[in-house]
C-alpha cells in the first residue's frame, strides 16, 4: 500500500514537473538593445500585459519581453532616435497567450509613450516625459521631475506618487485617481464617474484643476499651504477644515454647503474643485 | 475680448488668420485655446486618413455643409474639407470612427457658437421663459447610433472590454446631458460651459481609445 502511494505521489510530482517545463519552453524571454542620442523618444505598444519602463544607464535603451506563447511576437524599430516596440498577435491570440511582459530600460532624457489595454503601466525615476494609456490598464507613476506625465486610462485606476515640477494632465473615465505629493505647474485630472485623490501641499505656484461628474473628490493638505481654492459641486456637497478668506467675485454663485471660493495663506497655487454630484472635502493633514 | 467674441473669428483662427486681439484672448483663455487645439488636432488627425479607407464621402460633405451653414468655414467649395493622405497606417480598419469623433467636436463647436442668451434682455424673475434651445447638432454628439457603432467595433477586436466601454458611454453621455442642462439654465455660468467642454473631452477620448491601436 505503501509503496503504491509513494508511486502516485511519484507520478504526480513528475507530471507537475512536466506542466512547469513545458510552461517554461513556450514563455521566450527576448531581449533587444538600441543605442540613442540625446532625447531619444520611445514608444510601446503591448495589448495584454504589463510594462515597466525605468531609467538606464548611458545611452542605451534595452527592452526584456517575456512572451507567454507563440501566438505573439514582438516587432522593433528604430529610426534615429525614434523606437518603436509593439506587441504583433498572430492568429489566434488571447489575452492570455497574447500576453507579453515588458521591461524597458531607457537613458535619463528619453521620452516614453506606453500603450496597453491591460496593464500594468509602471513608471519611476525617469527624466523625460512620460505618455501612458491604457484602457483598464492601472497606472502606476512615481519619483519624477520636472516634466510632462499625461495618462488617459478609461476604468484604469491611476496613482501618482512623488511627481515633482510636473505638467500632469490626466483623464480617466472611471478609474479612480489617486496623487499623492504632487506639486507643479500645471496638475489637470479629469473624469467622469471616478474618485479623485490628492494628498499634498498644492506647491508653491501652480495650477490645480481636479473635476469628475460623480466621482468624489478629496483633498488632504497640510496647515501652512498656499492655496486660492474655488470649490464647488452642483448637486453633492462641499467639506473645508480650513479656516479662508472668502472671494469677493466668482464666476459661479456661491452656494454655502454646496461651494465655496477663498484663500488660504498666501495663495501661491490656484487649486480648482469641482464635482456635478459627488462631494468634495477639503482636509487637513 | 470675450469667448463669445473669439468664437465669431473662430472661423478665422482656424484658417490661420488671427489679430493681435484674438492671439491676447487665446493666450489667456484656457478654455477657447484647448478648443482651437482640439480642433486642429482632429484636422491633423483627419488628414492622415488613407484614401482606401475613407468613409463615405457623403459623410464628409454633411460636416462640411454644417460648418458652412454655422459660418465656421467660408471660401469657395473645396473638393473636401480634410484631405486624406495614404499614411494612415495607426487607425487601421477603424477609420470609419473619425467621422462620429470629429461629429462630437463639431457639435460641441457648433453648440459653443449658437446664439448666446443676453443677459440685458433676461427677465430675472423668469428665467425659464429664456432657455436657450440646443441645436440638434449638439444633440447628435450624444447619439447612440454612433455609440453603437463604436461598441460594435470594440466588441470586435476587444470583447472583453465592452462592456466596460458600454457603462462609460453611458456615463460620459449623462454628464453631457447634465453639463448641457447646466449651461442651457445658466448660460453665463463659465463653470458650466467648462464642465460641457470637459464632457465633451471624456467623449472624445473614450473614441479616441477605441480608434487606438492598443486594442487588438
Amino acid at each position: 500500500m505503501g509503496t503504491m502511494q509513494r508511486a502516485v505521489r511519484a507520478g504526480l510530482i513528475f507530471l507537475f514537473l512536466v506542466c512547469v517545463a513545458i510552461a517554461a519552453i513556450a514563455e521566450t524571454k527576448k531581449e533587444y538593445r538600441f543605442t540613442v542620442g540625446p532625447k531619444a523618444s520611445i514608444s510601446v505598444l503591448n495589448q495584454y500585459g504589463p510594462i515597466t519602463a525605468k531609467p538606464s544607464a548611458g545611452s542605451q535603451v534595452v527592452v526584456t519581453a517575456i512572451l507567454r506563447s507563440d501566438k505573439v511576437e514582438v516587432d522593433h524599430d528604430q529610426s534615429g532616435n525614434r523606437i518603436g516596440i509593439k506587441s504583433h498577435l498572430l492568429a489566434g491570440a488571447n489575452a492570455e497567450n497574447g500576453r507579453v511582459d515588458y521591461e524597458v530600460l531607457i537613458p535619463a532624457d528619453a521620452s516614453i509613450t506606453m500603450h496597453s489595454l491591460t496593464g500594468p503601466l509602471r513608471a519611476e525615476k525617469l527624466g523625460g516625459d512620460v505618455t501612458l494609456e491604457g484602457a483598464g490598464a492601472l497606472v502606476d507613476v512615481r519619483e519624477i521631475s520636472n516634466v510632462h506625465v499625461h495618462v488617459k486610462t478609461m476604468n484604469g485606476p491611476v496613482k501618482l506618487t512623488n511627481i515633482q515640477q510636473g505638467h500632469v494632465e490626466i483623464s480617466s473615465v472611471s478609474g479612480d485617481v489617486t496623487l499623492s505629493s504632487v506639486s507643479g505647474p500645471l496638475v489637470q485630472v479629469s473624469s467622469t464617474s471616478g474618485k479623485i485623490h490628492y494628498d499634498g501641499d498644492f506647491g508653491s505656484g501652480g495650477e490645480y484643476s481636479l473635476i469628475s461628474h460623480t466621482g468624489d473628490i478629496d483633498a488632504t493638505i497640510p496647515t501652512d499651504a498656499s492655496v486660492d481654492v474655488t470649490a464647488r459641486s452642483i448637486r453633492g456637497q462641499v467639506e473645508n477644515d480650513f479656516p479662508f478668506q472668502p472671494k469677493k467675485h466668482t464666476t459661479f454663485p456661491v452656494v454655502a454647503g454646496s461651494s465655496f471660493a477663498g484663500t488660504i495663506g498666501k495663495a501661491a497655487s490656484s487649486v480648482v474643485l469641482r464635482t456635478f454630484s459627488g462631494k468634495i472635502r477639503l482636509k487637513k493633514r | 475680448m470675450t469667448c463669445a467674441e473669439f468664437q465669431q473669428e473662430l472661423p478665422d483662427v482656424l484658417e490661420g488668420v488671427s489679430s493681435a486681439e484674438v492671439e491676447a484672448h487665446l493666450s489667456s483663455c484656457t478654455l477657447c485655446s484647448e478648443l482651437v487645439s482640439d480642433l486642429k488636432a482632429i484636422s491633423e488627425q483627419a488628414s492622415e486618413l488613407r484614401a482606401s479607407e475613407e468613409p463615405d464621402p457623403r459623410v464628409w460633405q454633411n460636416i462640411e455643409t454644417v460648418l458652412r451653414q454655422e459660418g465656421l468655414i467660408r471660401g469657395p467649395q473645396s473638393e473636401r474639407l480634410f484631405l486624406v493622405t495614404p499614411s494612415r497606417r495607426r487607425w487601421g480598419p477603424a477609420s470609419w470612427l473619425v467621422p462620429p469623433a470629429a461629429a462630437i467636436l463639431v457639435g460641441f463647436v457648433v453648440f459653443l457658437n449658437r446664439p448666446v442668451f443676453n443677459p440685458v434682455v433676461q427677465k430675472p424673475t423668469q428665467p425659464t421663459q429664456v432657455a436657450v434651445s440646443t441645436p440638434p447638432n449638439a444633440t447628435a454628439a450624444t447619439n447612440s447610433e454612433d455609440d453603437q457603432q463604436v461598441l460594435s467595433e470594440v466588441e470586435k477586436r476587444a470583447p472583453l472590454m465592452k462592456s466596460v466601454y458600454e457603462d462609460d458611454l453611458k456615463n460620459v453621455n449623462s454628464y453631457i446631458r447634465d453639463a448641457q442642462n447646466s449651461v442651457d439654465q445658466n448660460p453665463d455660468d463659465g463653470e458650466a460651459r467648462q464642465y460641457l467642454l470637459e464632457a465633451y473631452e471624456q467623449k472624445a477620448m473614450l473614441y479616441d481609445m477605441a480608434l487606438d491601436g492598443s486594442l487588438p
